[in-house]
């Protein structure tokens, strides 16, 4: 139901629905601003997205190719018990941080990334294309990692941007125009009645 | 917080190499058990990244992969060109242009 069919014409609702009006397009414009520099932000991420994305899909291959010529030439189960013997696990640490009112994580990682003889498999026991195929997913997860955190970003930005794009349309096509037709609506019956009041008081008069 | 792995065995092995502990191997041919494994995976508070392939990732039911697509705890990234299609069709549905090519 419209807010014009709800409303009683009296001066008191008319000023109540200007400042209605008032605070709504005050609103409309702050949630535009927001809305746009949430875009600004988004572009910004988006590119780092993309360059990431395409280099975790090469990466990956290559980490594949390696492990697979370690696999083929050492041995499945060579390459499996070197796995096993690896003494550290990589760990992460999750913090938040701001963006335009967004909270988006923020990923530290350590241990990742290991020297030779940090990893525990032992440099005699093992042949360099297993070091390849370890070091090859070192820096696929290091990577994993940096996307991981640049995906979850975009998404959340887009999810406000959804929101906010939202609240923009609404006020924008439904709640400003409801407002303004019901203000005009209120300003014409009030004139009307004015009108019926003068021609009665002339009536009386003559 | 640490890594998981979930997929088959030629997948989850590098990355057992690299340190990953949490590593789930699934045979590629068993679905209800990769849905399995994924939903617990994603319900264990100590996993802060889950990496699946994309040729498993497409093959589960719709709505977990709309759940793991959403969730940001723990953060999902399947290798490959699905993780890609889901994101550009999110900014091509918000902002109404494909940015991402």
């Amino acid at each position: 139901m419209a807010i014009k069919d709800t409303v009683k014409p009296t001066r008191s609702e008319l000023l109540e629905l200007k400042k209605k009006i008032k605070l709504s397009e005050k609103g409309h414009k702050l949630l535009r601003m927001k809305r746009d520099t949430l875009i600004m932000e988004f572009f910004k991420v988006l590119n780092r997205a993309r360059d990431i994305r395409t280099q975790l899909l090469a990466q990956y291959r290559t980490a594949e190719r390696k492990i697979a010529l370690a696999m083929s030439v050492e041995g499945v189960i060579r390459v499996k018990s070197a796995a096993f013997a690896l003494r550290d696990k990589p760990e992460l640490r999750l913090q938040s941080k701001n963006v335009m009112g967004v909270v988006v994580p923020l990923i530290e990682s350590r241990g990742i990334r290991k020297a030779v003889h940090e990893r525990g498999f032992g440099i005699i026991g093992t042949s360099a294309r297993i070091d390849e195929g370890a070091r090859a997913y070192e820096e696929l997860v290091e990577n994993i990692i940096v996307a991981a955190e640049v995906e979850t970003t975009i998404r959340k930005l887009l999810d406000e941007i959804d929101r906010t794009r939202r609240r923009v349309n609404a006020l924008e096509f439904k709640v400003i125009p409801e407002l303004k037709e019901a203000a005009a609506m209120i300003s014409f019956r009030l004139e009307e009645l004015e009108r019926e009041n003068i021609f009665r008081l002339k009536r009386i008069k003559g | 917080m640490e890594i998981a792995v979930v997929g088959r065995e030629e997948f989850v092995t590098g990355f057992r190499l690299a340190g990953v502990r949490k590593v789930r191997e699934v045979p590629g041919d068993d679905i209800a058990g990769m849905e399995r494994v994924m939903e617990e995976l994603m319900k264990d508070r100590e996993v802060g990244i889950l990496v699946v392939m994309d040729a498993d990732f497409r093959r589960i039911s719709p709505a977990l992969r709309k759940a793991m697509v959403e969730s940001v705890e723990p953060v999902v990234i399947a290798i490959g060109k699905i993780e890609e299609v889901d994101l550009r069709e999110r900014i091509r549905n918000v902002v109404g242009v494909d940015l991402w090519k």
